[in-house]
């Protein structure tokens, strides 16, 4: 007689193995705003970066690919008598496309040496804001220095040193400390262009990153436009020099953009907001005013024409190489060796949805990742190839968590061991993705674990009679 | 202890290729060839499982355990190893109890698909300790066209969580049909 328990039990074990297969990895990772999470459908995406310097100035060249050209940013569109805010940061895309696209990039000269291992994960503290754990408002403004003194009402960027102990935000050195680590060079540079907040005026956003991300000393490129009293713009579009009152928002919502034409509110034709004006439903005035950066904050300029062509925007920057401010920027000197980090905000994303970079190496006549091209003129002939970088999401990851018993690789970061070699950019991002639902899959993890046992168990208790050595009957 | 667990690992990786190929010679050979690979295997199975005892053991000892939950990839090779070792030991527990007969009728496909089940299962959990060493093996990239990114963490979802258990309780219960049938007899 043929035992049909074996094959039945068979095609069980083979129906369950293959089961397993095709639905792992399912059930747990899905976008959730109330924490914070939204997870970009690509999780890498390259970056095309050259430099080249003269005498006086260098010159950053950046390419990336986006599907679209993201210009208008935080724009208030009258509605029913009021103006409505739309392009606030928030997880994930903006539904109205009212987020701008950005390059951003950290510099160091050897003043942050974990920097040139770790890149921006080291600026990645306890509590950062739009992480599922950000810490409160309210806890922030009441901060004897991050609230009192700076203003401030989120957690962003700060390097270690400026914390007592890194997994506490609160712990911030005294006034004293922070400026002997500046003086110290123990800061980063970061240079941040902005496609709605800049570029429409030529500039880009000049910080650094200390206890907190600030902007050089001076006149940033944009200010808000609102009045926060009478809840109404401040400022509106002269229509003698512009031609308009105001943009429209069927074109703000369709995304459609003439670089040439007025998309954005500057100084250059804007007048005092007109309240008693016959607004119409649909119009909208963007709630930053642009202007000529000043002083230090206004050390970095475009290049020709930062534009969106062909799938791919090409954004050049330019600075002096001393800008004779040592306490907000990074010098480029002849034989110069620095690190960079690259990230890029795309697709109408904020905040922490950007993509990042690995730090890389910059060289001024030393060899390096990047290898700056000297050139005479005015005019850089980009005749280099270019240095391909490939971004990732970064996801929940911070530099605590880095730290601590719960990486692996925390020892080696104690010793001194860099990221890159051991950590490829697409790992990064997944390991970024699961960060974010981490409780979660472990709960799972354990439970599939458990339930793969459990099935062998009952397989073997299945197979155990029919493994009798004393059985009779089977065909063989 | 990394270095421990490197060494021991080799054991029962060693032990369970060999015994891959023993199954498929036992099972599907012929004459003197798949006799001594039946004979072989226990014991060879045996060594296999205390040798991967010691691997598990001085793996878990390698990082702290809340490090290895935090690690897609520690859990994973947790997971391929625990499930590799419970496949090889229910080969074992099956060849011990039937002895020759295993390898006849319908029984040798059963040994067959658990040797293919932990030596795919082995081979996962080995390229996943090669990742983890900072070795990381091609076996990984066809992984990946089969499905699985081995950076990401290795779980199914609750409906399957039920399949599996319900699936495992339904091969006990027909045991215990055959228990009954092997009674009567």
């Amino acid at each position: 007689m043929h035992d049909w328990r074996i094959p039945a039990i068979l095609c069980g074990l083979v129906l369950a193995t293959g089961l397993a297969w095709m639905t792992q990895g399912m059930g747990v990772i899905h976008n959730d705003p109330e924490r914070n999470i939204y997870i970009p459908s690509r999780l890498t995406m390259p970056l095309q970066v050259k430099v080249s310097y003269n005498r006086e100035q260098i010159f950053f060249r950046y390419r990336w690919p986006a599907d679209q050209a993201y210009v208008y940013h935080d724009m208030l569109r009258f509605t029913d008598g009021e103006w409505i805010r739309h392009g606030a940061s928030r997880a994930g895309p903006d539904p109205d496309n009212t987020y701008e696209d950005r390059v951003s990039m950290l510099v160091d000269d050897g003043g942050v040496p974990e920097f040139a291992r770790y890149g921006g994960y080291i600026t990645i503290g306890a509590n950062a804001r739009f992480f599922t754990d950000s810490a409160t408002p309210a806890d922030v403004a009441s901060h004897p220095h991050l609230g009192n003194t700076l203003g401030q009402s989120d957690i962003r960027k700060h390097l270690p040193g400026t914390r007592q102990d890194i997994g506490d935000w609160r712990t911030v050195v005294d006034a004293d400390a922070l400026q002997a680590q500046r003086e110290a060079g123990y800061f980063l540079d970061l240079w941040h262009w902005r496609a709605g907040r800049s570029n429409a005026v030529g500039m880009s956003d000049d910080q650094w990153v200390g206890e907190h991300r600030h902007g050089d000393a001076g006149r940033g490129p944009y200010t808000t436009n609102w009045d926060s009293d009478a809840k109404q713009p401040l400022w509106m579009f002269d229509p003698e020099r512009s031609g308009i009152h105001a943009l429209r928002w069927e074109d703000v919502q369709a995304n459609r953009v003439d670089f040439d034409g007025i998309y954005y509110l500057a100084e250059a034709f804007a007048i005092p907001f007109d309240a008693t004006r016959d607004w119409q439903d649909g119009d909208v005035i963007p709630r930053r005013l642009l202007r000529e950066g000043a002083g230090s904050r206004g050390d970095i300029r475009v290049h020709g024409d930062a534009r969106w062509r062909d799938g791919y925007w090409d954004v050049t920057l330019v600075r002096s190489r001393d800008t004779g401010m040592p306490l907000d920027d990074k010098m480029f000197r002849e034989q110069g060796l620095y690190h960079l980090g690259f990230a890029v905000h795309r697709n109408a994303t904020g905040s922490r949805w950007h993509y990042v970079s690995h730090p890389f190496s910059l060289g001024l006549g030393r060899s390096a990742d990047i290898q700056a091209v000297a050139f005479e003129g005015s005019e850089p002939d980009w005749s280099q190839a270019w240095f391909e970088a490939t971004l990732f999401y970064p996801g929940q990851v911070n530099w605590p968590l880095l730290i601590s018993q719960a990486h692996a690789g925390s020892a080696d970061i104690a010793e001194g061991k860099p990221v890159r070699p051991r950590h490829s950019e697409k790992q990064l991002a997944y390991y970024g993705v699961e960060m974010e639902f981490n409780e979660a899959i472990i709960r799972q993890w354990w439970l599939t674990l458990a339930a793969g046992l459990l099935l062998l168990a009952g397989a073997l208790a299945g197979l155990w009679f029919s493994f009798s050595p004393t059985r009779q009957g089977d065909c063989p | 202890m990394t270095g421990m667990h490197h060494m021991i690992v080799h054991f029962p990786v060693g032990f369970w290729a060999l015994a891959v190929l023993l199954v498929l010679f036992g099972t599907l050979g012929r004459g003197r060839t798949a006799e001594i690979s039946q004979a072989a295997l226990l014991p060879l199975l045996l060594l296999s499982l205390l040798g991967a005892l010691a691997a598990i053991i001085t793996g878990f000892l390698v990082w702290p355990w809340e490090a290895n939950l935090h690690s897609p990839l520690a859990r994973n090779h947790i997971l391929m190893s625990l499930w590799s070792m419970a496949v090889w030991t229910m080969v074992a527990v099956l060849i011990w109890r039937a002895g020759a007969a295993a390898f006849t009728g319908a029984r040798r496909w059963v040994l067959v698909f658990l040797a293919l089940l932990g030596g795919g299962l082995f081979a996962m959990s080995g390229t996943l300790g090669g990742h983890l060493a900072g070795a990381p093996t091609a076996f990984s990239k066809i992984l990946g066209a089969l499905g699985w990114n081995v950076y990401t963490s290795f779980y199914v979802p609750d409906g399957v969580l039920l399949a599996l258990i319900l699936i495992g309780l339904g091969c006990a219960v027909l045991g215990a049909i055959g228990r009954h049938k092997v009674i009567k007899k």
